[in-house]
């Protein structure tokens, strides 16, 4: 095909895209929806693996200790002995005072691929604990404190590691010293954001798959109905002996500027979409959201080749089904 | 007598295997079945030759459209051999159908002249679309648009044309592209009498610059005056072909 060809089909295309507003209107709106909820979905599971990497950059866990807020709150098999005025005994518990507790700040110490340890008194816990809360928690908890008389969080080593790798093997070495309770990690974090991703993963295919043909429906009747418009053109066209690929370009053309101006459309709207959503995925996933500018490139490249390829595909559909009638046929349509 | 007829339309055919003309159209035992089950043609055996000009005749439902329409290739044959213009018919296959169009100007009975488009770019459209480049596109239309007498109505729209100029626009798209044989299924047919009579000269005159020309008609009229030949079909059959033309009845 010569490139006079090219222009003077494409214009044709373009023409019957305009004279075909409201059918092109229909497509672009579900093909929009269709990609906005992809692009959605793009930047949700993006900020996920963004934040999990930032997690396991923490390799800092925290130890906590079986000392007398542990035997006093912590979970036991047994009914605790307690003295006379309701005391716990202090066989009760394995970690009496701040110097057994560093005792076993040093044992961890000689544990390999442990880098440094740090004592965390109760109280130390505690202050730290409040200054992250937010303000009405903050409440709820000084609250919590009264009503119990006392300081629910046992002491604690901080543990910093030299080598993630071995992240579980070291965990489990420190969980062996006598006097640990419990380990808590940031893996049960990295674990919940992981399964929104893969919610928003699932939700999202199955969304994307539902519109995608609904698009492809949409933007095939929109092709028939400019084939109908023109079916004398066709007719002419091939009783005076156009090549089918002639006969096709324009409709092609049609698809893919439909394919095209949803792309566009897309991208803007989903830079709104996605402002809003980050207030969300801030409060979820902490402050290191993405830009929309690092991505926007990227994901208008996703949006134009789904436009293009529902658009050649959406009008594809109908022209095959069409192109085997002949002129008259067509003219009859 | 039909199956003297028949013989005669046999013997046709081997008159024209020793005559010099070269065909243009050659139906062997050509026999149309439509999918519903209708008989439009049996046994067709038929050869025009170059330079012919030719009227088909016969009652409504006769199978004329559907000889026609086997020429153009719209439709293809239940059995028999079918050439036109060097290409076999029963052989050719689907992505040759336009290259076959490319040798043949079709006129319609219904004009089909796209409304939106002046009288220029309605003959232009044809050869756009077959690729031809615009600097030919130009010279082309206006010689066809002078051929047909309409030169000075090339930026006229459609509706503003009478039915016989309308098929004057017809005419010189079917022969902006340079056919070897020029089909029209009732051209007439919307076209007022007294204009009729111009649309066959017209076709007369291409036709004697060498371009066969197979036209359907109802009107006995035209083919009185014109004394071509008329090949004459009843129920899917030839009945006639007689190559003086005039007293067909
Ligand atoms: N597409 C079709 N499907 C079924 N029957 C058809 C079709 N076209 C024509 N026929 C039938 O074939 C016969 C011949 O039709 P046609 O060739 O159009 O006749 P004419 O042009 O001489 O009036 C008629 O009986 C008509 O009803
Ligand atoms: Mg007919």
């Amino acid at each position: 095909m010569k490139s006079g060809d090219i222009s003077y089909l494409t214009k044709e295309g373009i023409k019957n895209t305009v004279a075909n507003r409201l059918m092109t209107i229909a497509s672009v709106g579900v093909l929009v929806a269709c990609m906005v909820v992809i692009g959605l979905a793009i930047l949700i599971s993006e900020n996920g693996d963004r934040a999990i990497k930032n997690l396991e950059k923490e390799n800092v866990v925290m130890a906590y200790m079986k000392d007398y807020s542990w035997a006093q709150y912590g979970e036991h098999d047994k009914p605790l002995k307690t003295g006379t005025n309701g005391e716990i005994d202090a066989s009760e518990y394995l970690i009496h005072n701040d110097e057994e507790a560093q005792d076993v700040c040093k044992n961890i110490e000689k544990i390999d691929n442990v880098q440094k340890v740090e004592f965390i008194s109760s109280e130390d816990g505690l202050k730290g604990l409040t200054k992250d809360m937010f303000a009405d928690q903050e409440q709820y908890f000084s609250s919590f404190l009264n009503e119990k008389h006392g300081n629910p969080l046992s002491c604690a080593a901080k543990v910093t590691m030299e080598n993630m790798e071995d992240f579980d093997k070291t965990l489990e070495k420190i969980q062996k010293i006598d006097g640990i309770d419990v380990i808590r990690s940031q893996a049960d974090s990295a674990k919940k954001i992981v399964a929104i991703k893969n919610a928003v993963k699932i939700a999202g295919a199955w969304i994307v798959a539902i519109l995608m043909i609904i698009s492809l429906v949409i933007v095939s009747n929109t092709i028939r109905i400019t084939m109908y418009n023109r079916k004398l053109e066709i007719s002419i066209m091939k009783a005076v002996g156009a090549t089918n690929s002639f006969v096709r370009l324009p409709f092609i053309v049609e698809g893919v500027t439909i394919g095209i101006i949803s792309a566009i459309i897309s991208e803007g709207l989903l830079y709104v979409c996605y402002r809003i959503v980050s207030e969300r995925l801030v409060e979820i996933l902490g402050n290191s959201i993405i830009p929309y500018s690092d991505v926007a490139l990227p994901l208008l490249g996703i949006f134009a080749g789904i436009g293009i390829v529902s658009g050649i595909i959406g009008s594809s559909i109908m022209i095959s089904k069409y192109l085997r009638k002949e002129g008259s046929e067509f003219a009859a349509i | 007598m039909i199956e003297s007829e028949i013989n005669m339309s046999e013997s046709n055919i081997e008159n024209s295997v020793t005559a010099p003309e070269k065909p243009v159209i050659e139906f062997k035992g050509v026999s149309k079945r439509y999918a519903n089950g209708t008989h439009a043609l049996e046994d067709v055996n038929i050869t025009i030759n170059k330079g012919e000009f030719v009227f088909v005749v016969g009652s409504s439902g006769a199978g004329k459209s559907t000889f026609m329409k086997l020429i153009m290739r719209e439709e293809r044959a239940n059995t028999g051999i079918i050439r036109v213009n060097g290409f076999n018919l029963t052989k050719m296959k689907r992505k040759q159908v336009p290259m076959l169009r490319r040798t043949m100007g079709i006129i319609f009975q219904d004009f089909r002249l796209i409304p939106k488009m002046s009288v220029y770019d309605n003959v232009a459209f044809a050869m756009h679309v077959v690729g031809a480049p615009n600097r030919r596109i130009r010279k082309e239309v206006i010689n066809a648009l002078n051929a047909v007498g309409l030169g000075d109505k090339k930026n006229s729209m459609p509706n503003e044309l009478s039915g016989g100029e309308q098929q004057r626009v017809g005419i010189a798209r079917a022969l902006v592209n340079n056919p070897d044989l020029i089909i029209a299924d009732e051209p007439t047919g919307n076209v007022d009498p007294n204009m009729s009579f111009d649309i066959v000269s017209m076709l007369k005159s291409i036709n004697e610059m060498g371009t066969t020309v197979l036209m359907v008609t109802h009107d006995h009229e035209l083919v009185r005056e014109f004394k071509q030949r008329v090949i004459m079909l009843d129920s899917g059959r030839i009945i006639a072909d007689n190559v003086a033309g005039g007293d067909e009845e």
